[in-house]
């Protein structure tokens, strides 16, 4: 009677943990040698913080009490040549002044914390994110009439189509990016937005073509043949046969193509536009936590990609209702 | 009904020529069955899917219903409504519903509104005997199902010719008969039918001619009781021989 073995997974699991284990134990150890200090608590504010309001002495004089109230205490001032005392609120923590202090005026009692902002670490994700879907979904339907023109009996828009996807495929995106921007942007006077969302729509527009090219290649041609013996017309058979199904097909490859886009889309950083990573790099520069910000992004970057394939292995299966 | 003048179809490969229908000349009248028998390769497909324009010929004329299909001024996809196609492997369309898949060319081609369409599907498919799987896929079905779907499908146009190329190869043999046998009412309705198939039975049966292929060309066409019995051309008595 065959029968699948039951093969002990402790040993592996193990090793497994103890490599990661060690991969850790060295990246502590190298740390250690340059003398790098950690500052982790300084990443949050990146995200999101409170603003900060100094509050000064209103004018000149003594501070008689200070009452505590909270986090935050109540400094009484009584002015020297005056009538009424007056109340500063400000954060316990940033207390400047102590009881019976002198003041003179201006002087800087505290900090109050005002609103909450976004902080810059937000916003780039952001900016990625949407720089990512607008090009994305410009790309797709790029990528979706060059596949057609790419199959095409038209000699001139096969050529058109073959040639542009060569030129997008056989150059760096780097080098696009700056093409785009110096050269096309400038003649065309093109926000910097505008010439980074075309120089990436244009770059997966190119290898979409591709991609829906070989989906719509894969489809039996006894399909269409069906369809057009029904009397519908090239297009009523690709409308209703063939995309449909070659759709469902290349769902898998373009959400790679897409979840590369987002990586991909780092590159727009070098024309100014900030996003993900160049607000790290812009907060590297005032924070010095360069490792931290560095690490923060990269797990910024891998929570929207991974969040994005579990949507699409979702849809997938969904999709997968009539096989 | 059908009209065929001097069909000629070549394959031109880099290193290969073929000669798949090699100056065919025949008439299909209003409710005649042609079945069209011949060895692998001779070109009994290449010539059926000449009579609807899915291969454009080389040579000659196809006129269906009056209309030269070749013709400069002709709309193709209007002479294939008339023209419904049965295929050996189905083609159904996988990603449609059984009844999805017999209204949607009502739908798109005929423009029929939806309940219509429904109508006219389940009264086919009720025809064919398959109406209880109306909202399955059709990965779901039998092949003897499958190509039931597919006659109700090419019906549903009311077309004016069916064209059979080989419907009941694929199948298990167990399911043969039901596919015939809906060929056969389809045969006694009046519907005129070319059809190419190796079922001898169906061909004597049903039959009022028979026509013989060979290297792209017919060697025999004939009322199935004389080719079957005293066939001229020693080629057809040969594959006779074989098939019989
Ligand atoms: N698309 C094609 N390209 C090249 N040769 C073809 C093509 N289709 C058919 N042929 C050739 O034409 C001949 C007739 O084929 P076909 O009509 O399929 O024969 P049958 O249906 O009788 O088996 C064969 O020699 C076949 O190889
Ligand atoms: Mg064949």
């Amino acid at each position: 009677m065959a029968f699948k073995r039951q093969s002990a997974q402790w040993p592996w699991q193990g090793l497994l943990v103890v490599i990661l284990l060690g991969l850790a134990i060295g990246l502590w150890i190298a740390t250690k040698q340059v003398h790098y200090e950690w500052r982790w608590a300084r990443v949050p504010q990146y995200f999101a913080y409170q603003e900060e309001e100094p509050q000064t002495a209103p004018f000149a004089g003594t501070v008689i009490k200070i009452s505590p109230a909270g986090d935050a205490s109540q400094v009484t001032i009584q002015p020297e040549s005056g009538v009424q005392p007056v109340t500063v609120t400000v954060k316990t923590a940033t207390l400047k002044v102590a009881d019976g202090a002198q003041v003179s005026e201006d002087d800087e009692i505290g900090v109050l914390r005002g609103d909450w902002r976004i902080g810059p670490l937000t916003q780039g994700l952001w900016v990625t994110i949407w720089i990512s879907f607008v090009s994305g979904l410009i790309g797709m339907i790029i990528g979706l009439i060059t596949g057609l023109c790419r199959i095409s009996k038209n000699l001139t828009l096969r050529g058109l189509a073959v040639l542009y996807i060569e030129l997008i495929r056989g150059t760096p995106l780097l080098v696009q990016i700056f093409i785009f921007y110096f050269f096309i942007g400038t003649v065309l006077h093109l926000d910097r937005i505008v010439a980074g969302i075309g120089a990436l729509s244009l770059f997966v527009g190119a290898y979409t073509a591709e991609i829906i090219r070989a989906g719509i290649q894969s489809i039996p041609k006894g399909q269409s043949e069906a369809a057009r013996s029904l009397g519908m017309s090239a297009a009523e058979t690709m409308i209703h046969i063939v995309l449909p199904q070659a759709f469902k097909r290349v769902l898998p490859p373009l959400a790679g193509q897409f979840i590369s886009l987002i990586k991909d889309s780092s590159l727009v950083s070098v024309i100014a536009i900030t996003d993900l990573t160049k607000s790290g790099r812009e907060i590297i520069t005032s924070s010095f936590a360069t490792f931290e910000i560095w690490f923060t992004v990269a797990l910024l970057y891998l929570v929207v990609t991974s969040v994005l394939s579990q949507l699409l292995f979702w849809l997938e299966r969904r999709f997968a209702r009539s096989d | 009904m059908i009209e065929v003048n001097r069909l000629i179809k070549i394959f031109e490969g880099r290193d290969y020529v073929v000669r798949a229908v090699d100056d065919v000349s025949t008439r299909i009248a209003k409710g005649e069955v042609v079945v069209i028998i011949g060895p692998s390769g001779s070109g009994k497909s290449t010539f059926l899917r000449c009579l609807n324009g899915l291969e454009e010929f080389d040579d000659g004329q196809v006129i269906i219903d009056g209309i030269d299909i070749a013709g400069s001024k002709t709309n193709l996809n209007a002479v294939r409504r008339e023209v419904g196609m049965v295929f050996q492997h189905f083609n159904l369309f996988p990603h449609k519903t059984v009844l999805e898949n017999v209204t949607l060319a009502q739908r798109v081609v005929r423009k029929r509104k939806a309940a219509e369409a429904n109508e006219k599907a389940m009264a086919l498919l009720t025809k064919v005997g398959i109406a209880e799987k109306a909202n399955e896929y059709p990965s779901r079905l039998s092949g003897g199902q499958q190509q039931r779907v597919a006659i109700a499908r090419a019906l549903a146009m009311d077309p004016k010719v069916m064209l059979f190329d080989e419907p009941t190869s694929a199948l298990d043999p167990e399911m043969v008969g039901e596919v015939l046998d809906v060929m056969k009412q389809l045969a006694r309705e009046g519907m005129t039918m070319a059809v190419v198939t190796h079922e001898m039975g169906f061909a004597r049966e049903v039959a009022h001619r028979v026509l013989f292929m060979d290297a792209g060309k017919v060697l025999e066409d004939a009322p199935p009781a004389r080719f079957f019995t005293a066939p001229n051309e020693p080629r057809a008595q040969a594959f006779l021989k074989q098939v019989l």
